[in-house]
């Protein structure tokens, strides 16, 4: 059985609006196919049965394209209310963050900015890491993204986030991870030769492992 | 949280992997100057074709460098002693693309491939004072030797044939600690040191200086 880790708040609305878009898309694709080829072996060639020449505006033809139109546009209104819904809460609104880190892109490797253990970014003891994302578990968080060359994507798939570092902006997003582990972290964006292998790890620790894992960062990191 | 999706994913993967093992040449790939020359496809577009660099995006000349110089440096990096630092931005370009060596045998046959590339001395691009500088490479002569040019026993390279910005960079990555900091980067450790007592203005002078030695 293939698993998919669930690690964000957030992750399972997402899962879940795929599943229903993949829901509804496969039954009508279930549908017309099935429809389809009835309609081919229907109709197959029968000896001494001449084919009808059909333009297609008689009305009880044209029923076989409205009715099923009007069902899928019906079917459009959940999965957009469904989307937006989703994309609200990932995307449209910040909640209140626990921390705040700053995630920076460049050819190829991820830069983190973790507060040190006054808890605010950009003061003396903040601590900088190369490719590995310090987290505690059931805390949000913000990111402040931002990209030193070209285009990235911060992707970390466990928590179904996916957002893109753009040269001279700074971009915030948040989560909120709920599971202890280390996971993947990638870029999404193809931004040179490098871009495979531009990979990192996320860290979600309990809160005294990582108030562990702070102290003994904040004695050897230096900005 | 687990989501289990009702796929059975290793009868999926059966086919797909006996579709790549097909797919695949089993046989190992060469190892030496052939696969070293395939190797530095890679690097080319950042030092070049013919290893000379390109200062604009900080890629140092590593043309005709040793080749046990240019296999200690790629293992730093895939060890993470070299390219691990956030204000080393050219060192974080270089590691993935040492770690992207995998195959039992790629560091030692591009490194052989760069030594085997014609020297290039780059000119220089600093102003340093030569005058001052040989005063400050009276301490570096133990390992680099009077002519710059490096001791394999003591892994030091020959600085001759290094461009000068790319001494100066370094030479700041050692005294910042992006550079030489790690425990397990024995020889990079002996250098830092040394960088410590240079000011910005005295590196520059040690790199003139060493520019003469061509």
């Amino acid at each position: 059985m293939l698993e998919l880790v669930q690690a964000s708040t957030y992750a399972a609305s997402i899962d879940n609006l795929i599943l229903f878009i993949g829901i509804i898309v496969g039954v009508w694709f279930l549908l017309a196919e099935g429809l389809f080829f009835w309609l081919i072996w229907k109709f197959r060639a029968k000896p001494g049965e001449k084919s009808q020449y059909l333009v297609g505006n008689e009305k009880h033809v044209k029923r076989w394209i409205t009715i099923p139109h009007a069902l899928v546009l019906v079917c459009d209104v959940f999965i957009v209310v469904g989307a937006v819904r989703v994309w609200y809460n990932v995307k449209q609104q910040l909640p209140e963050p626990d921390s705040v880190i700053r995630v920076t892109g460049q050819q190829w490797a991820w830069t983190f900015q973790h507060p040190g253990a006054d808890n605010e970014l950009d003061t003396s003891d903040d601590i900088f890491t190369v490719n590995d994302l310090h987290v505690e578990v059931e805390k949000t968080y913000h990111f402040k993204l931002e990209s030193r060359d070209v285009l990235h994507s911060f992707s970390v798939p466990v928590f179904r986030l996916k957002q893109d570092a753009i040269p001279g902006r700074s971009i915030t997003g948040w989560f909120e991870p709920t599971l202890i582990g280390e996971y993947d972290v990638q870029c999404a964006e193809i931004c040179g030769i490098g871009h495979g292998v531009m990979a990192a790890r996320i860290h979600i620790d309990d809160a005294n492992t990582h108030a562990a894992w702070i102290s003994s960062a904040s004695a050897a990191t230096t900005p | 949280m687990m989501v289990r999706l009702p796929i059975a994913g290793k009868t999926l993967l059966l086919p797909l992997l006996l579709i790549g093992a097909a797919a695949c040449d089993a046989t190992p790939p060469p190892v030496g100057m052939e696969r070293g020359a395939e190797l530095y496809e890679t690097c080319a577009p950042c030092h070049g074709d013919a290893g000379s660099g390109n200062v604009d995006i900080a890629a140092p000349s590593i043309a005709g460098l040793p080749q046990w110089y240019v296999e200690d440096q790629l293992r730093g990096f895939q060890n993470e002693y070299r390219g691990d630092h956030a204000e080393d931005l050219p060192g974080l370009r270089m590691r993935p693309m040492a770690v992207s060596l995998t195959r039992e045998g790629d560091v030692e046959s591009v490194a052989q491939f760069v030594a085997s590339l014609d020297a290039v001395y780059p000119e220089s691009t600093l102003h340093g004072n030569a005058g001052l500088g040989a005063a400050s490479y009276a301490v570096c002569v133990a390992c680099h030797g009077e002519d710059g040019l490096g001791n394999a026993d003591l892994h030091s390279p020959p600085i001759v044939q290094l461009d000068d910005w790319y001494l100066l960079n370094q030479l700041r990555n050692y005294k910042k600690g992006a550079r030489g900091a790690r425990p397990d980067d024995v020889w990079g450790a002996t250098m830092r040191v040394n960088s410590l007592v240079l000011t910005d203005e005295a590196m520059q002078d040690v790199i003139a200086y060493v520019q003469t030695l061509r």
